[in-house]
């Protein structure tokens, strides 16, 4: 575990990065939410107007996804070069390397809180009122956070060793984003494929996601337990091997 | 002078990988064999020319690298680099900017903001002090920079080159009271490429040449091998 000092510090920078990110622009921190909006916006106009999903109620179904995804892509893939980019700091004082994914994996998540409270709010305006079935909602968030941290740092740690798996990472997001179950639900597609579809984990989380906030359903148990132990798994080892290996970062700035 | 020990060096090397080509990374020793003792109340300078591995010295001491063969032996100090502008974001104020900096380079977040009065006026920045740093001029983000850094009192103080900074008075101003430290019981080690600076505020050297360290002990005998050495190459 880090100590105090650590914490502090990532907390520190995580509010000074927030703070700076949103006095960097003219309307400052509405950008968290005009971001996601206007993305949202475009695949509503592609998939529900342009391609016309019969699915019922597309509209909240595909904002539940992509809400959800986004929180998923954005850590990942802006987490990526958080060691690399700290090179230069790491130079001069003695910081734990895993300071660095760490404040942009708090960064991340403040932003999606934001924009989930917009969902809900959208959502309970549309007619699906929050039911017992939002008991479970604490469970999902920790299970995703689980498995956006392990794969967030498992990222950050390898791409200071090899740049190029930065490149690598985002084209698997960019592939795994169709395969996710953002714009169509998972029992859409053909029967002997699904089981296939059910192996990636964040299909699951955004399936457990509508269940939850739409249907008034409690999410696949077994399978969110499962996601929580795989995050729980790579975040661990993740956390150890950064730790372990933190003398060997500043070795790969000079050239 | 007490003869306590600080830290100890026993043919400490230490490499960095470098890009060799394509998908291959060679080793680089920057430093390869290098011994001295460092105790409690010296000042210590470190002298050779560009490139003779002292920053990567004090990188070491500092505890930023870890010896790759040879030893560092630490008899209880925490030491640490005089850093400036360590952790700077543009759109934040001098104070924020104050308080972000100096909990990077170890303070604790309590212990800054009980010092902010002292790095405010130290600075000189009134009421620019909340403004965002964007608004600085480099003179300025100077000398909030080095208001900070000098709040760092580690048991070792490590520095490199800079002695004063900023634009002329506050270059004089802040050269001065980092020669008040240099003179006082501090334990330092003071990294030049100047042997004047050396002569003026150290008591003992050591001298660095490609990764070894040629000479070790008092600074006018170091110093006098150094500039005999240089005579001779050039």
């Amino acid at each position: 575990m880090l100590s105090a000092r650590y914490r502090d510090l990532i907390l520190y920078k995580t509010l000074a990065d927030l703070r700076a990110e949103a006095a960097r622009t003219y309307i400052g921190f509405l950008w968290w939410v005009l971001d996601p909006l206007i993305f949202m916006a475009i695949f509503y106009v592609v998939f529900g107007l342009l391609l016309k999903r019969s699915t019922p109620d597309f509209v909240p179904f595909l904002l539940i996804g992509l809400v959800s995804w986004r929180w998923f892509q954005n850590t990942i893939t802006h987490s990526a070069t958080s060691i690399l980019g700290g090179q230069g700091l790491m130079q001069q004082v003695y910081v734990p390397k895993v300071v660095f994914p760490l404040v942009v994996i708090l960064t991340d998540l403040v932003k999606f809180g934001v924009v989930l409270v917009i969902l809900l709010v959208y959502l309970w305006a549309a007619g699906f009122s929050a039911g017992w079935s939002y008991l479970a909602l604490p469970f999902l968030l920790i299970t995703q956070f689980l498995l956006i941290l392990g794969l967030t740092l498992l990222v950050s740690a390898i791409v200071p060793f090899v740049p190029d798996f930065k490149y690598l990472t985002e084209h698997a997001l960019q592939i795994l984003f169709y395969f996710s179950g953002i714009f169509f639900a998972g029992s859409s597609i053909p029967e002997n494929y699904q089981i296939y579809f059910y192996l990636n984990p964040i299909a699951n989380i955004i399936e457990a996601y509508r269940d939850i906030l739409m249907y008034q359903k409690y999410p696949n148990w077994l399978a969110l337990a499962l996601i929580a132990a795989l995050g729980l798994g790579i975040s661990t080892s993740a956390y150890r091997w950064i730790q372990q290996n933190d003398h060997l970062y500043p070795k790969l700035m000079k050239r | 002078m007490s003869k306590q020990l600080a830290l100890s060096l026993r043919n400490v090397g230490t490499f960095y990988w470098r890009q060799a080509g394509y998908l291959r990374k060679e080793r680089f020793w920057a430093l390869k064999d290098v011994s001295f003792d460092l105790y409690h109340g010296e000042s210590l300078g470190v002298i050779g020319r560009n490139g003779a591995g002292k920053s990567t010295l004090l990188q070491v001491l500092a505890g930023i690298l870890r010896p790759d063969q040879g030893e560092l032996i630490n008899h209880g100090v925490q030491a640490a680099l005089l850093s400036l502008q360590i952790g700077f974001v543009p759109y934040l104020t001098g104070r924020q900017n104050a308080l972000l900096s100096g909990m990077l380079i170890g303070l604790h977040r309590k212990e800054v903001i009980e010092k902010m009065g002292d790095i405010q006026s130290f600075s000189e920045l009134g009421d620019f002090f909340d403004q965002p740093i964007s608004t600085y001029s480099s003179g300025m983000k100077a000398r909030l920079g080095f208001s900070v850094a000098f709040q760092l009192d580690p048991d070792v103080l490590l520095i490199d080159e800079v002695l004063g900074v900023g634009d002329s008075d506050f270059r004089r101003k802040s050269s001065e009271v980092m020669q008040d430290k240099i003179r006082s019981d501090k334990t330092i080690v003071l990294v030049s490429h100047s042997a004047k600076t050396i002569r003026n505020l150290c008591d003992r050297a050591v001298w660095i040449e490609e990764g070894v360290s040629r000479a070790y002990g008092d600074t006018a005998e170091v110093l006098g091998l150094y500039e005999e050495q240089l005579a001779v190459k050039s």
